[in-house]
């Protein structure tokens, strides 16, 4: 039988989050202008119209930040096995993991640079 | 009821098939490269399903480097099916037919 | 090894750190906003490889007492050998070759990302030379597929090499699939990924009536190395992927990417099935030799026979390849002869790429001043740049194997290693082979002599680095044929002995 208290992080987190979520909402809606349109209050899907016919083209531009995601994103799952071992091996595994993110950084301004994350 | 070993095998076996059905009979070049996809997955499986079996950590290890190897193939992938797209107004295999002889 | 020996691990690998910071420099180099600046791009990366070239012969393996012994290093990833010596200075200088080579060419020159990519698929194929882990084979495979996609696909407004990359892409990644389900099969049998421990397991009582699951997975590995290479009957790419590819790409992808693709198909299967390994009775190299006779049969004949009938010179060249593929398995079904098969495979596969390069870079040089890529219209070469008809001439001889150049050798290495294991009628069908490719190759060189053309005054312009790169890579070709043939085929047999070890 597992305790009941073993889950009083989770608890905590779970908390933590609804709290924080509320609190952004109200201060949002407490310090930021309102002036809604009809464009402003249509439910939000990524800047597309959310009525119209399932299967139409989206813009090509969509296909070069969705390759650029898919590559910066995965590499985070390298991460995983080197946080579980990452006490074991000591400095050399942090090094290692900095020599990692350097040579994605470079690859990130590589793609700033080239105008990869410019929309228009 | 313990599901074994050769389950997960055989669903590998299957997965595998069926993508390498999908990559010689498929025409349209994003569903043939799904297919792959779906192949390179099957393996995927078996991979884990052997890595718990032996209780040993590599296989887990490989199925890592295959799913960021598999996301750089789909960068190039998404990238190639663009370009053709762009080129021919096509991405019918069968519309690749400029080169032969 | 047990303890992890910092300094050897590193210098193990330093080819590949040099490529590493070498496309870093190159990255930068390539943004720059002042334009001196990014045309340096070419010579950096083509002038730095050749400079990496020189790594693996500073920091040669040797035996337990150096500084870096051979053997295993980073967790079983890397085995560093004389083998991956030889096969490292052949990918790094094709490398730096085919960035000279391609810095005059239209479209593809003066675009700093076509020398990034290069560097990229040179350091996956450094790395297949030397891989020794399940693992690191594939990550090295992938490493040096991904960018070789992109190359072929480079110039991506040309329709032909748009549908180049997209056929070499889709091919390649089948076969990629197939051959990663047969590695997880290897893992499935054994719960090893280290090449070296997998026969081991393999060959235990507990095995020992698997026959048909490891023949499976032999089967599908063979699919993805088949590939690779370019052996019949998993060819169907070649001529599309090579007509319709950037030029410099299509001597890259025939030259280095074989190489590689030699360098680990011989580790792997003398590792994984071994002589030692049977199961039910029956020897599991045995399967192998017989698979590979079959597709050096195979290759050798479609590739010869199809070429025959090519207008196009760099189809021609393709189906040239295959065929030089075929000939490169004759040394590997030759594996009873033990280190003078591998030894043939590396001295052919050394000769070739030089010999190769050559060929490419007068194609291009002359399809650069014409825009064109028939053979026919390669008339009367000689009458207008003669030393480039010269270079083509030297390139061709080898291609077929005539004395003095390096071809000669690397055919007589080859059928040598056939007839001392025993496969006497390989080596016979090889030399019919050979004499039916002679056919076309003096075909284009006639055509280049004899043949008679409106355009004999217009001299076809040779940059600077084109200079460099023909006479270096002729003269390679020469002395490989010539005095040189014994130094390179002992140093390739040195690194066979230690793949039997």
């Amino acid at each position: 039988m597992v305790a009941l208290s073993e889950f009083a992080p989770i608890g905590a987190m779970l908390l933590l989050a609804i709290v924080v979520g509320l609190l952004l909402l109200f201060i949002s809606r407490i310090l930021g202008p309102n002036k809604p349109t009809e464009r402003k209050s249509a439910p939000y899907e990524s800047g597309m119209k959310p009525i119209g016919p399932g299967t139409r083209r989206l813009p090509v531009r969509f296909y070069l930040i969705a390759v650029l995601f898919i590559l910066f994103d995965i590499e985070v799952i390298f991460f995983l096995p080197w946080a579980v071992v990452f006490r074991k091996l000591g400095l050399f595994a942090l090094v290692e993991m900095f020599i990692f993110i350097i040579i994605l950084l470079v690859g990130y301004f590589y793609a700033w640079r080239k105008g990869a994350l410019e929309w228009e | 009821m313990e599901i074994g070993i050769g389950a997960y095998v055989v669903l590998s076996a299957v997965l595998f098939t069926l993508g390498a059905l999908g990559v010689m009979l498929r025409r349209n070049a994003i569903i043939v490269f799904m297919s792959v996809e779906l192949m390179l997955n099957a393996a995927n499986l078996a991979f884990v399903a052997f890595a718990r079996q032996f209780n040993d950590v590599n296989g887990h290890l490989f199925v890592f480097f295959v799913i960021t190897v598999a996301a750089a193939e789909v960068g190039i992938g998404l990238a190639l099916i663009v370009a053709i797209f762009r080129t021919k107004k096509s991405i019918n295999i069968d519309s690749m037919n400029q080169l032969k002889g | 090894m047990s303890e992890f020996d910092t300094l050897a691990s590193y210098l193990s690998v330093a080819p590949e750190i040099g490529l590493t910071i070498l496309l870093l420099i190159v990255l930068a180099f390539s943004v720059a906003r002042r334009e001196v600046e990014r045309a340096a791009v070419p010579y950096i990366a083509g002038f730095g490889m050749i400079a990496l070239a020189a790594l693996p012969l500073i920091f040669a393996p040797g035996d337990a007492n150096s500084t870096i012994p051979e053997g295993l290093y980073w967790g079983g990833m890397i085995r560093y050998d004389v083998l991956a010596q030889v096969f490292r200075v052949m990918i790094l200088l094709a490398g730096g070759i085919t960035a000279l080579m391609a810095s005059g060419v239209r479209g593809v020159g003066r675009r700093g990302e076509f020398y990034i990519v290069i560097i990229v698929a040179t350091l996956g194929m450094s790395l297949m030379s030397a891989s020794a882990d399940l693992v690191m084979v594939f990550v090295a495979l992938e490493t040096t597929s991904i960018p070789l996609y992109i190359l072929a696909a480079f110039k991506r407004d040309d329709t032909r090499s748009a549908e180049s990359g997209i056929k070499y892409f889709l091919f390649g990644s089948f076969a990629s699939a197939i051959m990663l389900y047969g590695l997880s099969l290897l893992y499935g049998f054994t719960g090893q990924t280290n090449i070296y421990q997998l026969a081991a397991f393999m060959g235990s009582d507990a095995f020992a009536n698997n026959l048909v699951p490891v023949l499976a997975s032999m089967v599908l590995v063979v699919v993805g190395f088949g590939f690779k290479v370019s052996a019949v009957p998993f060819h169907f790419w070649t001529p599309d992927v090579y007509e319709g590819a950037p030029t410099p790409v299509t001597g890259y992808v025939s030259v280095a990417s074989k190489a590689a693709s030699f360098a680990l198909l011989v580790r792997f299967f003398v590792a994984v099935y071994p002589e030692t390994l049977a199961l039910s009775g029956e020897s599991l190299q045995n399967f192998w030799i017989q698979l590979m006779a079959v597709f050096a049969v195979l290759s050798m004949t479609l590739g010869n026979v199809l070429a025959l009938s090519q207008k196009n010179i760099k189809r021609l060249l393709a189906y040239s390849s295959i065929a030089q593929a075929g000939y490169t398995l004759i040394g590997v079904a030759a594996i009873q002869s033990q280190e003078l098969s591998i030894a043939s495979v590396g001295f052919y596969m050394f000769m070739y790429t030089f010999t190769n390069l050559a060929a490419f870079t007068v194609v291009i040089l002359f399809s650069e001043a014409t825009g064109s890529e028939t053979i026919a219209d390669l008339a009367g070469l000689n009458r207008r740049s003669p030393w480039l008809a010269l270079a083509m001439t030297i390139a061709l001889l080898s291609l077929a194997g005539i004395p003095p150049t390096a071809g000669f050798f690397g055919k007589f290495f080859v059928f040598n290693a056939a007839v001392r294991s025993g496969l006497t009628w390989l080596a016979v069908v090889g030399v019919l082979n050979a004499i039916v490719a002679l056919y076309y190759y003096l075909v284009v060189i006639k055509v280049m002599y004899v043949d008679r053309s409106e355009d004999e005054d217009k001299p076809i312009p040779v940059g600077r680095q084109y200079v460099w790169v023909l006479w270096a890579t002729s003269l390679i070709v020469i002395v490989l044929g010539t005095v040189g043939a014994q130094t390179v085929y002992d140093w390739a047999a040195r690194g066979a002995m230690g793949l039997f070890t």
